[in-house]
């Protein structure tokens, strides 16, 4: 649906984006991670057409995004910019209506009063946007992104200031968004969200680390870490366990061990247990967090960046 | 440039116009000196001092080149003077205003970043800047037309016998129709154009401000008696004024740079 290729930008002497290719299939979600100044906001720009990549391009269903055919693509996209970017002296329909009307949308009022009931905005109405919290004018600018009923998404932050509550309605509605047929790029600090909302997960640093399922991710990074537990106290089963690692250990209901061939060495060891009279619960490789993944795609740039 | 965006942007640009009190102020002022003043010099210090106007030789000799044609006392011909030169006053008006507004036009939406999910639009630089123009200029002009038919009315209640159809001549009307706004659209569109370029208000002020400079002398040459723009002087500056205004308005749209407007902002 949407895709970048080889997309650069350049600020200065500065790579900001370098060589990013990516592309968001219909009825998919994927998570832009990365830390502050990775990239994020000018790549969604670029997606957008907001600002123009130095060299690389974006397409749209195949149609490159320029500068002549930008007014009719930027059409099919809603994008939710970073800070929300209301008018603070119109109401909240007096905002939402004039990007109905922006977009040319049929029965502009009936759009509106849509919007604002699907996003509880209904008490709000004809409150003055200043007067908003900060989660409420997230709401109403998120309310915005989708009036037009885009094919693609572009949400750079969407559930940052919301509260918990709200942030799990706009992951619902993301949800619905994407069994519509939308393309949703989401740009987030949030990995748990990432994990719980992406089908994808590009990490970007400036260039793209990795793009991949949170949980094909998770799988990179394999500690090679293996975990016992048994019923009851640990410990007394500790000196099997160091059998097949001097270093394991017991803790409570668990034996922790690091073991070099874990496909090898666990039948073995689990079998070792049982018959010294353990009563062996579960046993199975540490998968580390979608964080830890993150922290070392990130740090292992860093590192290489450093030398 | 599509004319359903433009109406959206328009009525939106009037809304914040009109909310906005702090700049609707300096209108009201001008508006309020621009019809006061004429009356307080051509009709109230002469009641309170019991001298005539048409007694001043300044005033008579001042006033004998535009009232040569008028067949009207020498009272109602200074006082005929005197309300058509303060009739200019009313052309600072849209001027001062709509500066005002377009200043803060692409500044106060920098600062506010209103602008970035605009741009993500379909919307259009022309589109934007054309709107942004017309929602300045509007609700100023509806402040002058309000002001000019309250002078007309002061002058229809308090004015010498004569001075009121006297002052309704095509020349009257092209001040007010035609000069007035173009004079109000180069301003807008300088103002614009800086705008767009720096980041606070103050400085587009600045630069828009200079239209009223021109405006100053033709304004001190009229009062000292050195020129008297003829219909056709009108005419021809009005025109100039307009082909400015459309220059302007393409250097603005070929200035406005969506990307360091975007970028360079924080």
């Amino acid at each position: 649906m949407i895709a970048a290729a080889a997309l650069t930008r350049v600020f200065g002497r500065r790579a900001v984006v370098e060589d990013v290719t990516l592309e968001v299939a219909r009825s998919e979600i994927v998570a832009l991670l990365g830390p502050n100044g990775a990239g994020k906001t000018t790549t969604m720009r670029m997606l957008a057409g907001l600002i123009a990549p130095t060299s690389g391009r974006v397409s749209i269903d195949g149609v490159t995004l320029t500068r002549g055919t930008g007014t009719a693509l930027r059409a099919r996209i809603g994008f939710l910019t970073e800070s929300p970017g209301l008018w603070d002296r119109l109401t909240v329909t007096e905002n939402l209506r004039v990007y109905a009307d922006i977009y040319a949308l049929p029965h502009p009022e009936r759009v509106v009063a849509h919007a604002l009931e699907r996003f509880a905005l209904g008490d709000r109405a004809t409150t003055r946007t200043a007067e908003l919290s900060k989660g409420m004018r997230q709401k109403v600018a998120l309310a915005r992104a989708l009036l037009h009923d885009p094919d693609i998404l572009l949400l750079d932050e969407p559930t940052s200031g919301l509260d918990p509550e709200i942030a799990r309605s706009v992951r619902h509605l993301l949800e619905e968004r994407r069994s519509a047929g939308c393309a949703i790029l989401v740009s987030t600090h949030n990995l748990d969200e990432a994990e719980r909302l992406a089908d994808r997960v590009a990490v970007l640093h400036g260039r793209l680390l990795a793009v991949d399922r949170p949980g094909a991710l998770r799988q990179r990074l394999r500690t090679g870490r293996l975990i016992v537990r048994v019923a009851g106290d640990a410990s007394p089963w500790l000196s099997i366990a160091c059998r097949f690692d001097p270093h394991a250990t017991a803790d409570s209901g668990a034996l922790t061990l690091s073991l070099s061939q874990p496909e090898r060495d666990t039948p073995p060891l689990v079998r070792a247990l049982v018959l010294a009279g353990a009563d062996v619960i579960e046993a199975y490789a540490e998968v580390p967090a979608l964080e830890d993944a993150y922290l070392q795609l990130i740090g292992d740039r860093a590192a290489g960046a450093a030398r | 440039m599509k004319r359903g965006r433009l109406r959206a942007l328009f009525r939106k640009e009037l809304l914040e116009v009109v909310r906005n009190r702090a700049a609707l102020l300096p209108v009201a002022l001008i508006a309020l000196i621009a019809l006061v003043l004429p009356f307080i010099v051509a009709v109230a210090v002469p009641a309170m001092t019991g001298q005539r106007l048409g007694d001043d030789r300044d005033f008579v000799r001042v006033s004998v080149a535009a009232t040569a044609q008028l067949d009207l006392s020498p009272d109602a011909r200074v006082q005929y003077f005197l309300f058509q030169q303060c009739l200019m006053l009313f052309l600072l008006i849209p001027i001062t205003g709509a500066m005002s507004f377009a200043a803060h036009a692409i500044v106060g939406e920098k600062q506010a970043r209103t602008l970035e999910p605009l741009l993500a639009t379909p919307v259009t630089t022309t589109e934007l800047l054309v709107a942004k123009v017309l929602g300045a200029l509007a609700p100023t002009l509806a402040v002058s037309a309000a002001g000019v038919l309250l002078y007309f009315a002061g002058l229809v209640a308090l004015a010498e016998p004569g001075v009121t159809r006297a002052m309704l001549t095509l020349r009257t009307w092209l001040l007010l129709g035609f000069i007035g706004p173009a004079a109000a659209l180069v301003s807008l569109q300088i103002a614009l154009v800086v705008s767009s370029r720096v980041n606070d208000a103050r400085t587009a002020q600045q630069f828009g401000v200079l239209i009223i400079i021109p405006l100053t002398v033709v304004l001190v040459a009229q009062f000292t008696g050195a020129l008297w723009l003829s219909v056709a002087m009108l005419a021809l500056a009005g025109g100039a004024l307009v082909v400015a205004w459309i220059l302007l308005t393409m250097v603005s749209v070929a200035l406005f740079d969506r990307e360091s407007i975007l970028t360079r902002w924080r």
